[in-house]
């Protein structure tokens, strides 16, 4: 089958990958959304996520859960797999990295509800996991973000 | 890089893993690994934290990924007398293929559970 190169994306599809090393959310791509009457979960695990300590310099890693019901745009994979590539010098608290995540995606979806979820490894014994959340401020969808944000840790989701 | 000496009984069976192994494929591609490491002792290992730094160190480094178990296996021994000495590196699957690189003396790493999840 020939390959065809989608004009509405710079990463996907393309021979050459510039990869990034500093935080870069114009990386970030989207497509539309066909279902947009459906509600549906979208599911983006990524667990090779790696950032830096801002007052050590030393590194972090996580695995990245990333859950969201589309509504017209939906992130491009490749994209938010090169925007996440791009924390790799980024020097962030493992608080601030999830909730940086979590608006860069709002901002680029407008989703009806998303959540990300940080699964850091831990440090001095010590692991974070912090839970970023926000819905389109329709009556459903608050009402799920009330919901799961009241049981966070009830079902936790697991990788692998 | 150089690692301190720490001087331990002869005929240790030490095994080290870490499964924080970042380094630059050619592409410039973040590769991500678990590290194991295993040898017989010949009254010293190194020490922990400049491997660690070591460790650390290979995220600004580019590599075939085939030839970073050789990387650490040629650094150790550069830094300590040992028996034995095997690295294997487990790469997370890049385009659906899975990927082991071992160098020196082939041993059965003793994989550990996930350690951040919750039970």
């Amino acid at each position: 089958m020939k390959k065809t190169k989608n004009p509405n994306f710079s990463a996907l599809g393309s021979s050459s990958t510039q990869y990034k090393y500093e935080y870069a959310p114009e990386l970030l791509e989207t497509f539309e959304n066909k279902h947009q009457e459906e509600d549906y979960w979208v599911a983006l695990n990524a667990d090779e996520f790696t950032s830096l300590c801002p007052i050590t310099n030393q590194p972090d890693f996580a695995t990245l859960i990333i859950n969201y019901i589309p509504s017209v745009k939906m992130v491009e994979s490749k994209s938010l797999k090169l925007y996440l590539f791009s924390f790799i010098n980024n020097g962030e608290f493992h608080e601030e990295v999830v909730n940086k995540i979590g608006k860069d995606l709002a901002k680029l979806m407008s989703p009806k509800y998303l959540e990300v979820i940080g699964l850091f490894y831990p440090r001095g014994n010590v692991s974070i996991h912090p839970t970023f959340s926000c819905d389109n401020g329709e009556k459903k969808y608050k009402k799920i973000a009330k919901h799961r944000f009241a049981n966070r840790n009830l079902n936790p989701q697991r990788i692998g | 890089m150089t690692f301190r000496k720490i001087k331990i009984k002869e005929n240790s069976n030490v095994s080290y893993s870490s499964p924080e192994l970042l380094f630059l494929g050619e592409s410039g591609q973040p590769y991500r690994g678990t590290l194991y490491v295993s040898f017989r002792s010949q009254e010293e290992t190194f020490d922990l934290r400049d491997f660690k730094k070591y460790l650390t160190s290979l995220r600004q480094r580019t590599f075939n990924a085939e030839d970073i178990a050789y990387e650490i296996f040629s650094t150790i021994a550069k830094n300590i007398s040992v028996k034995k000495l095997g690295v294997i590196v487990d790469l997370s699957a890049r385009g659906g293929i899975q990927q082991r690189v071992g160098f020196g003396t082939e041993f059965a790493p003793i994989k550990k559970a996930n350690i951040f999840q919750l039970g």
